[in-house]
């Protein structure tokens, strides 16, 4: 499983939506799927799977599957 | 004890914050002779050390100040890289314990030694259930346990800053606890009353009968009395409980 695919699992599991869905331009609470609990769960499941520890600032700007790749980039996990 | 207190501690890691200190080392006791591991939490690296004699790999010292934000973040770093590394279990617990009690009156109490207060007992313990949380949640369960105090129950003269701080610590507890729990995270708190403790004994035997004589037990409280409150609300006997604040004090009555 290449990192773009372990994110888009990542996405899946914590919000419980298909991975198809998980597209760059899903935002955070413009489905229901991804509210504030959902995106603590979302925010572990990340740490979890690439092995980093998320700082709050970058926890706050994590409002878009574009945003989290931006924001995991800085934690040395590339999406070729 | 039942079965299924010690099953849920043997398999866990509990962080427990001022370690070193009175109360600290008999919550520290305890969790170890349920089968937690414990991360203890303190700046005195020597009183660390000895417990670590005394727990050997049951005790897994981080020296470290509370207040002091990078520091922390390191220190779950740390931590989470030896549960990576399985030298140790997941975090389930946190025990936010380490505090300071100031007895100042209003017009005495600088700035400084308000945000003081408020940096050690409060803005510290926020910091580790932020971060403790998101551990936690990977595993979806966990017990957060923050030590308040009567004193923010009740007030007390000459100790507003102290209650302040407290309060906001009691405040953060019952919100957290309907923040957490759909994923899975208990959190409570326990407000010891008078305990001896080396926090304690400065108090003079006069002080010390007044605030006795308020007390229905008629007695100080021990370290082991709280301590085993903080285990209780640790443990999935406490399964159905949060966002509860246990007084632990003899019943005072201010």
């Amino acid at each position: 499983m290449d990192t773009q695919q372990k994110l888009q699992q990542a996405f899946s599991d914590a919000l419980g939506i298909p991975p198809e869905k998980v597209i760059d331009g899903l935002t955070y609470n413009t489905i229901p799927e991804w509210d504030s609990t959902a995106h603590m769960v979302l925010i572990a499941e990340l740490e979890n799977v690439f092995d980093v520890m998320l700082d709050t600032d970058d926890i706050i700007d994590m409002s878009s599957v574009a945003q989290a790749k931006l924001i995991l980039q800085k934690y040395d996990v590339s999406f070729a | 004890m039942s079965a299924s207190l010690n099953t849920v501690l043997q398999s866990a890691s509990v962080l427990i914050t001022g370690a070193s200190g009175g109360i600290g080392q008999a919550i520290v006791a305890a969790c170890i002779e349920r089968g937690a591991t414990v991360f203890a939490g303190g700046r005195n690296e020597e009183a660390l050390g000895a417990m670590q004699e005394t727990f050997g790999k049951a005790l897994r010292p981080l020296v470290y100040d509370v207040t002091d934000e990078h520091a922390v973040k390191d220190t779950f770093r740390q931590l989470q890289r030896q549960v990576s590394d399985g030298l140790a279990p997941p975090l389930f617990g946190l025990v936010n314990n380490a505090g300071v009690m100031l007895e100042s009156p209003l017009s005495v109490t600088s700035m400084d030694k308000l945000k003081q207060q408020l940096n050690i007992n409060f803005l510290a313990p926020y910091q580790h259930m932020q971060l403790a949380s998101r551990l936690m949640s990977r595993l979806r369960r966990g017990s957060i346990v923050n030590i308040v105090s009567q004193v923010s129950e009740q007030g007390s003269k000459g100790m507003s800053a102290y209650a302040a701080s407290k309060a906001a610590l009691t405040g953060a507890t019952k919100s957290l606890a309907k923040e957490l729990a759909p994923v899975g995270i208990r959190v409570n708190a326990v407000a010891p009353g008078f305990i001896d403790t080396p926090l304690t004994e400065h108090y003079e035997n006069e002080a010390r009968q007044k605030v006795l004589q308020r007390t229905v037990l008629q007695r100080a409280g021990t370290a082991r009395e709280v301590a085993d409150a903080v285990l209780y609300l640790l443990s999935e006997q406490a399964g159905y409980t949060t966002g509860h604040v246990l007084p632990v004090d003899g019943h005072f009555c201010p």
